[in-house]
């Protein structure tokens, strides 16, 4: 047998209360945090310009290196990855550590952003 | 009441005055709506303030198709469901699940006993599965249709059509027997 029940009875009425002055305060509360998150966007930006300036510094560093390593008649190739590859044989053991150094750096700091980036999307 | 249409671009505008639109539109609705499904008004506090940061952190994934309203509410209702799991040991609260929420209702200090019909129907509310509580409280209590409490919950309109039937008759039932 289908029952009824009459809602208008009681409408929204709800028996939950909050604490005087409390809708006041969450906006607060949520307010000061919201302004405290451009500066995380800003240190973003940063780590990213320091990324960029590692990189821009490994590729000159690498420009120089293969230019200088490469015999004459060649320099117009080295865009070329075949050449890369063959100026980085040529290197010393040292020379080519320290290139594989600032690879990794740049690697292990793209993860970090790449954490950070997530974590912001989230 | 600002239009949701004006507000996304007000905040990517002036963040502050736009957020503050926002929360001045959303913040009780949002509030009340988690209350609803946590009961507890200090979790109701912790969910809502996580939600309105998570909708801060996110309004650049709102693509702007579909409701807004429901965009928000979405976020809030997992914000409610992963604080339900959390106090039972779980990642988040299985729509299928049921909160046991009946003692923590009455524990509450932000809790009117004087009004016993309304604490009958929360207490008839608060004992259904987690998916008909929010196809009720969304239509009956914040008025979304149910298109929008589908893109709520993840489902499609039929699923809450059901959700929402089979709530209705278990309070009315519950209603009845207890008067």
């Amino acid at each position: 047998m289908e029952q009824n029940y009459d809602f208008s009875k009681i409408g929204k009425q709800m028996p939950y209360t909050v604490p005087d002055g409390f809708f006041d305060k969450l906006e607060e509360n949520v307010m000061n945090e919201v302004k405290a998150q451009p500066v995380r966007k800003k240190a973003v930006t940063i780590r990213m310009a320091i990324r960029t300036a590692i990189a821009v510094a490994a590729c000159i560093a690498l420009f120089f290196v293969v230019k200088k390593v490469l015999p004459q008649g060649q320099n117009a190739a080295t865009d070329d990855f075949e050449k890369v590859e063959l100026a980085f044989n040529n290197l010393s053991t040292e020379d080519q550590d320290y290139l594989l150094e600032v690879y990794q750096e740049e690697l292990f700091l793209e993860n970090d952003l790449n954490e950070l980036d997530n974590e912001e999307s989230i | 009441m600002t239009d949701d249409n004006q507000i996304i671009p007000l905040i990517r505008d002036n963040t502050e005055k736009g957020f503050r639109l926002l929360m001045a539109k959303y913040k009780e609705p949002v509030y009340w709506h988690i209350r609803r499904l946590v009961v507890s008004h200090d979790d109701a506090q912790d969910a809502t303030q996580d939600t309105f940061l998570r909708i801060f952190r996110s309004l650049s994934q709102y693509s702007g198709e579909g409701s807004f309203k429901a965009w928000i509410f979405r976020i809030a209702t997992n914000e409610a469901l992963r604080l339900l799991g959390r106090n039972q040991g779980k990642i988040t609260l299985s729509l299928d699940d049921t909160p046991q929420l009946t003692l923590n209702m009455k524990a509450d200090e932000y809790f009117d006993y004087g009004n016993a019909e309304a604490v009958k129907l929360q207490e008839a509310i608060t004992a259904l599965p987690a998916k008909q509580q929010l196809a009720f409280n969304l239509r009956y209590y914040d008025d979304l249709s149910y298109k929008e409490i589908a893109a709520v919950t993840g489902s499609n309109e039929a699923t809450v059509k059901a959700n929402y039937h089979f709530a209705k008759e278990k309070i009315i039932k519950y209603m009845n027997t207890n008067n």
